[in-house]
């Protein structure tokens, strides 16, 4: 590992990495959580001045889809009817047209990648992957397999979830009772990973151990419990979801560091990271 | 000269498919519809559309038992066709591109509603206003027992290709026994058909649904949004064939990039189009005078068809136009993240059965799309190697070569 960044909490100001100023109007807060913790990834890597081209991957994972309350709001009171039921004819006349377009691409799951690739000219292949802890997991593993096939000489591993909106909340209360679960986070974090042989003395960190499980689950009967542990340095406190992996190990960056997550959709990843 | 990875060690066989499209919800309908040319346009029936714009979409016409996210049925249906009497031994994982999160504009009302009572059962929690698309995820690992780490796949409307190739190259390279990959989505919802006609991406064609994907003609004015699933059982070809199953094809080579360009349009010469394209061919090996036909992602839209040609122009050479080039949007329009799963079912059944299906309602070529897009009728057309194709907003593109059995 070269570099890591990582954010948290918003607003976050991913202006500085801003390569293309136009596309901004399109960013929303998820997008602007991964653009400036690759942003300073790659910083922390030396390899912010240079666009990284077609040898660089990215391998990410987003959280759940968030939407925003006011957008709700303004939804739903421009397609009910004076029942409060939803009525066709008002969200096509109405909600249709008063709604912002670009809160479509918003909604979508490619668009923190989309913005990453775009700011630092990331060309070669990715994964985007959704919704969880384990999943970034999954995105590592296959940074590793890409830097050993040597389809990539860069791998950016990002994990970004933006969850202190309606729509987030909205999905974990539904897990378990009311103050069960930890606070969620705003939250993004980027390694930075290339072969040892091109890192040289660049090299930050090393990845020693990688692994993943699954117990496959009905998830209408059974509700699996999450944990999250860390030796090395502390982990942030509160639910960062697919950013957990990178803030930590981003946060103790030069230290001895094991990590072990058990997430809500089943999956068990670990990893462990030494000194350059 | 795209890089070549030392990754790939086995070869990769296609030994099982499922497929629920709007044109056919069994792999032997769904060939035939091909064949035939058949649309799955129809006016939107699954909510009233009132005035929106676009009021056309390509449904499947389920008649069975239906969960509440119409996408999760359908992966079910898609992922039983593709495995039952088809296991192969050792681990099985799961490789699924998803779409969007199910959000019901029917729950948001009743919530602000006075006396809105919360639903108590985890299964209807789990459904209602918003439903998580990993749903799909767990139910198909808990009915089949896949205990692998399944991988998920949202990168929109490439998501299908993506899923497919990475789980070629998690059983090529020994990571997996086996992997059930492919994708469903279902956004013909109010949200889903507001949201991309809002962006000026649909068709508004609403007086002729079944020629309203016509990708590559000059008329062309948005995508026909469908739905459905589709799967792909793959596994290692030399223990399919010392357990003499069924082979139909091989995955070959997989390759995908960024445009690192614009968001709802791809770069204007096709480069990153190209970069995937190139990179799957690299994979499997192959050159491209040894591409026999492309399944295109041809959407009928403005922007895509004429870049989505000109890559291929720069990829084949002076073969470009001998090359025959097939859309399978045509007649069951863009299943989103399932697109590229069922484009590449559709791609393996004519490398089968040796023909290429047509590009419906191409009747005025666009001047800028001057391929051989296989217009109007199928085509008989022998065919060792296939390219499929996948390109999403945001720019991430994909690329699949898939392989003749008998090659």
């Amino acid at each position: 590992m070269t570099g890591a960044g990582h954010v948290l909490g918003v607003p976050c100001d991913a202006a500085p990495f801003l390569k293309v100023r136009k596309n901004r109007k399109f960013m929303g807060p998820q997008d602007e959580l991964a653009v400036a913790a690759a942003g300073r990834a790659l910083v922390s890597a030396d390899r912010h001045q240079a666009p990284l081209g077609e040898g660089a991957g990215l391998y990410m994972a987003v959280g759940y889809l968030p939407f925003e309350q006011e957008h709700l709001d303004q939804l739903l009171q421009s397609s009910v009817d004076a029942a409060g039921s939803f009525a066709p004819e008002r969200f096509a006349r109405e909600a249709f047209t008063s709604l912002n377009p670009l809160l479509t691409f918003r909604c979508l799951s490619n668009m923190p990648a989309f913005h990453v690739s775009v700011n630092f000219d990331v060309q070669g292949p990715y994964l985007v992957s959704y919704p969880g802890a384990g999943q970034l997991y999954l995105a590592l593993e296959e940074a590793v397999e890409a830097l050993r096939a040597r389809r990539v000489d860069v791998a950016l591993v990002c994990g970004v979830a933006y969850q202190g909106n309606a729509l987030v909340a909205h999905h974990f209360s539904r897990l378990g009772p009311a103050g069960s679960l930890a606070p969620l986070v705003d939250a993004a974090g980027c390694l930075v990973l290339e072969r040892a042989d091109s890192a040289g003395a660049r090299a930050r960190a090393r990845l020693l151990e990688l692994g993943s499980e699954y117990a496959p689950f009905h998830p209408f009967e059974t509700r699996v419990e999450g944990e999250e542990r860390a030796t090395g340095a502390a982990l942030p406190a509160g639910a960062l979801g697919p950013a957990s992996l990178p803030v930590f190990v981003s946060l103790g960056l030069g230290a001895e560091l094991r990590h072990e997550v058990r997430t809500a959709d089943g999956l068990h990843g670990w990893s462990a990271w030494g000194p350059a | 000269m795209e890089r070549v990875g030392t990754g790939v060690t086995r070869r990769v066989a296609v030994t099982g498919m499922g497929v629920v499209t709007p044109i056919g919800q069994t792999v032997e309908s769904y060939a035939r519809a091909l064949q035939e040319g058949r649309s799955g346009g129809g006016p939107i029936t699954l909510f009233d559309p009132a005035d929106l714009p676009t009021r056309i979409a390509a449904e499947v016409p389920w008649t069975g038992p239906i969960l509440r996210d119409r996408k999760v049925t359908f992966a079910l249906e898609a992922a039983r066709q593709a495995l039952e009497g088809r296991r192969p031994p050792g681990v099985g994982g799961l490789s699924l591109g998803i779409g969007l999160e199910l959000f019901s504009m029917d729950d948001l009302a009743a919530r602000a509603r006075a006396g809105f009572v919360p639903p108590t059962t985890l299964a209807e929690r789990l459904t209602f206003l918003q439903t998580p698309s990993d749903l799909c995820v767990h139910l198909i690992s808990q009915r089949h027992d896949l205990r692998a780490p399944p991988l998920t796949h949202v990168s929109a409307c490439a998501a299908g290709t993506d899923a497919i190739g990475s789980a070629f190259r998690l059983v090529a390279s020994g990571r997996r026994d086996w992997v059930l990959a492919g994708g469903a989505d279902s956004m013909i919802n109010p949200l889903g058909v507001a949201g991309f006609a809002r962006i000026g991406a649909t068709t508004s064609a609403n007086d002729a649904p079944q020629r309203a994907s016509r990708p590559f003609d000059r008329r062309r004015d948005g995508f026909l949004l469908g739905e459905g699933a589709a799967f792909v059982l793959l596994e290692p070809l030399e223990g399919a064939r010392a357990r003499g199953a069924h082979v139909h094809a091989e995955i070959a080579g997989y390759g995908s990039s960024f445009d690192a360009c614009g968001i709802s349009e791809p770069h204007p010469e096709g480069r990153g189009a190209y970069q995937a394209m190139s990179r799957a061919l690299a994979e499997a090996r192959i050159t491209p005078e040894e591409i026999d036909s492309v399944n295109a992602h041809g959407t009928s839209t403005p922007k895509n068809d004429p870049v989505e040609t000109l890559a291929l122009k720069r990829l084949l050479g002076p073969r470009a136009r001998e090359v025959p080039v097939s859309a399978t949007k045509s007649m069951i329009g863009h299943l989103i993240s399932a697109a590229g799963a069922a484009e590449a079912v559709a791609a393996i059944l004519g490398l089968q059965g040796g023909w290429v299906h047509p590009t419906i309602n191409l009747e005025e070529p666009d001047p800028a799309c001057d391929l051989d897009y296989v217009p109007g009728r199928f085509r008989a057309h022998r065919q060792r190697h296939v390219l499929s194709t996948s390109f999403a907003f945001g720019g991430q593109n994909a690329a699949i070569v898939l392989r003749s059995a008998d090659a």
